[in-house]
């Protein structure tokens, strides 16, 4: 890394140790939600260096919690990666709108810290580049401690010494869906989102009653975003 | 070591995760500000996951659909997902315990 300057790209050390420190405390929240993924995986009898890698390898709570719905002894590999796209294309506008950030930062830096982008790094990097503090070390320094947490807590988990029994074991099935059903707050936008949310939910009944629940998260939720974007939702 | 087709699992959904990490910085004059794919992409998360949950309820029951209720509640209260997480779980222990 190189200190700032006029003609040089934003990149800094400083800026990455400000990263870093800001997300520290990342590590417990992000590690709970590991930990929580980590018992789930085992409870689906992946073992450890499987589940490990899971985190490591695709490093998304929602793409890993929507795949493990979808796990059999054969994984449906196509309906999955299907299914992560769907769940993760909103990455496509934040890394749209880092390009705008970091066009100047040149793509042997930008590609590998991309692998650590996450939702709550991007606002941090954003809310500093709106106090006048542009710097792609930034982002990077606050992605670490966010993947430290999620991985770590997945390896935390799936080693912890406890079997699920009765009550216990049905709650631990419920983790995957318990991951994306958080989410439904934040996208919550009043009394507006009832009707698309209605459809995307009936349609995926549906879905899951006929063509088996592989496709209904897809089917469901494209009916549902094709309602919103036809009366015009933006 | 995972077995070939867990590995394959992870390398495709890994990939696919990245491609849709570094593929907006890459293909960023592709997707034009307020154009169409643009609100498509931002307006599909929240139906996914409502259409996600409604099929993980039917599979899971009562005890998915109580826990889905607490976690949903926890989350908009407290805005911390490890507490909606817990709450969730809890929920449905209680209700795979009572029902």
């Amino acid at each position: 890394m190189r200190s700032s300057g006029p003609a040089r790209p934003p990149f800094t050390a400083s800026a990455f140790r400000r990263g870093f420190v800001a997300a520290l405390p990342f590590v417990v929240s992000n590690g709970v939600g590991g930990v929580v993924m980590g018992v789930a995986y085992r409870g689906l009898g992946l073992d450890f260096s499987s589940a490990v890698l899971w985190s490591l390898v695709v490093y998304s709570g929602t793409a890993q919690a929507v795949t493990l719905g979808l796990w059999t002894t054969s994984p449906p590999i196509a309906a999955m990666v299907v299914a992560c796209v769907a769940t993760n294309a909103r990455y496509l506008v934040l890394g749209a709108h880092l390009r705008q950030l970091f066009g100047d930062v040149p793509r042997r830096v930008m590609l590998p810290i991309l692998a650590l982008l996450a939702d709550a790094s991007w606002l941090m990097t954003v809310a500093e580049a709106e106090r006048g503090r542009r710097d792609a070390g930034y982002l990077l320094g606050s992605g670490v401690p966010m993947a430290i947490g999620w991985i770590g807590g997945t390896a935390l988990g799936h080693a912890l010494p406890v079997a699920p029994r009765g009550p216990l074991a049905v709650a631990a099935t419920f983790l995957p869906l318990a991951f994306v059903v958080v989410l439904l707050p934040t996208q919550w936008a009043g009394a507006r989102s009832l009707p698309p949310w209605i459809v995307s939910a009936a349609v995926a009944l549906v879905v899951a009653g006929t063509l088996g629940p592989s496709w209904a998260m897809l089917l469901g939720g494209g009916a549902g975003t094709l309602v919103s974007a036809l009366r015009g939702d933006a | 070591m995972p077995d070939s087709r867990v590995l394959a699992a992870i390398v495709a959904v890994g990939l696919a995760s990245y491609a849709m990490r570094a593929g907006g910085f890459l293909a960023a004059g592709a997707i034009p500000p307020r154009g169409l794919l643009e609100r498509l992409l931002r307006l599909a998360p929240g139906n996914l996951f409502v259409a996600f949950a409604a099929a993980g309820i039917l599979e899971g029951g009562w005890p998915s659909l109580v826990g889905c209720l607490g976690a949903v509640a926890t989350m908009a209260a407290t805005d911390r997902e490890w507490a909606a997480l817990g709450a969730g779980f809890a929920a449905a222990a209680l209700a795979s315990a009572v029902l």
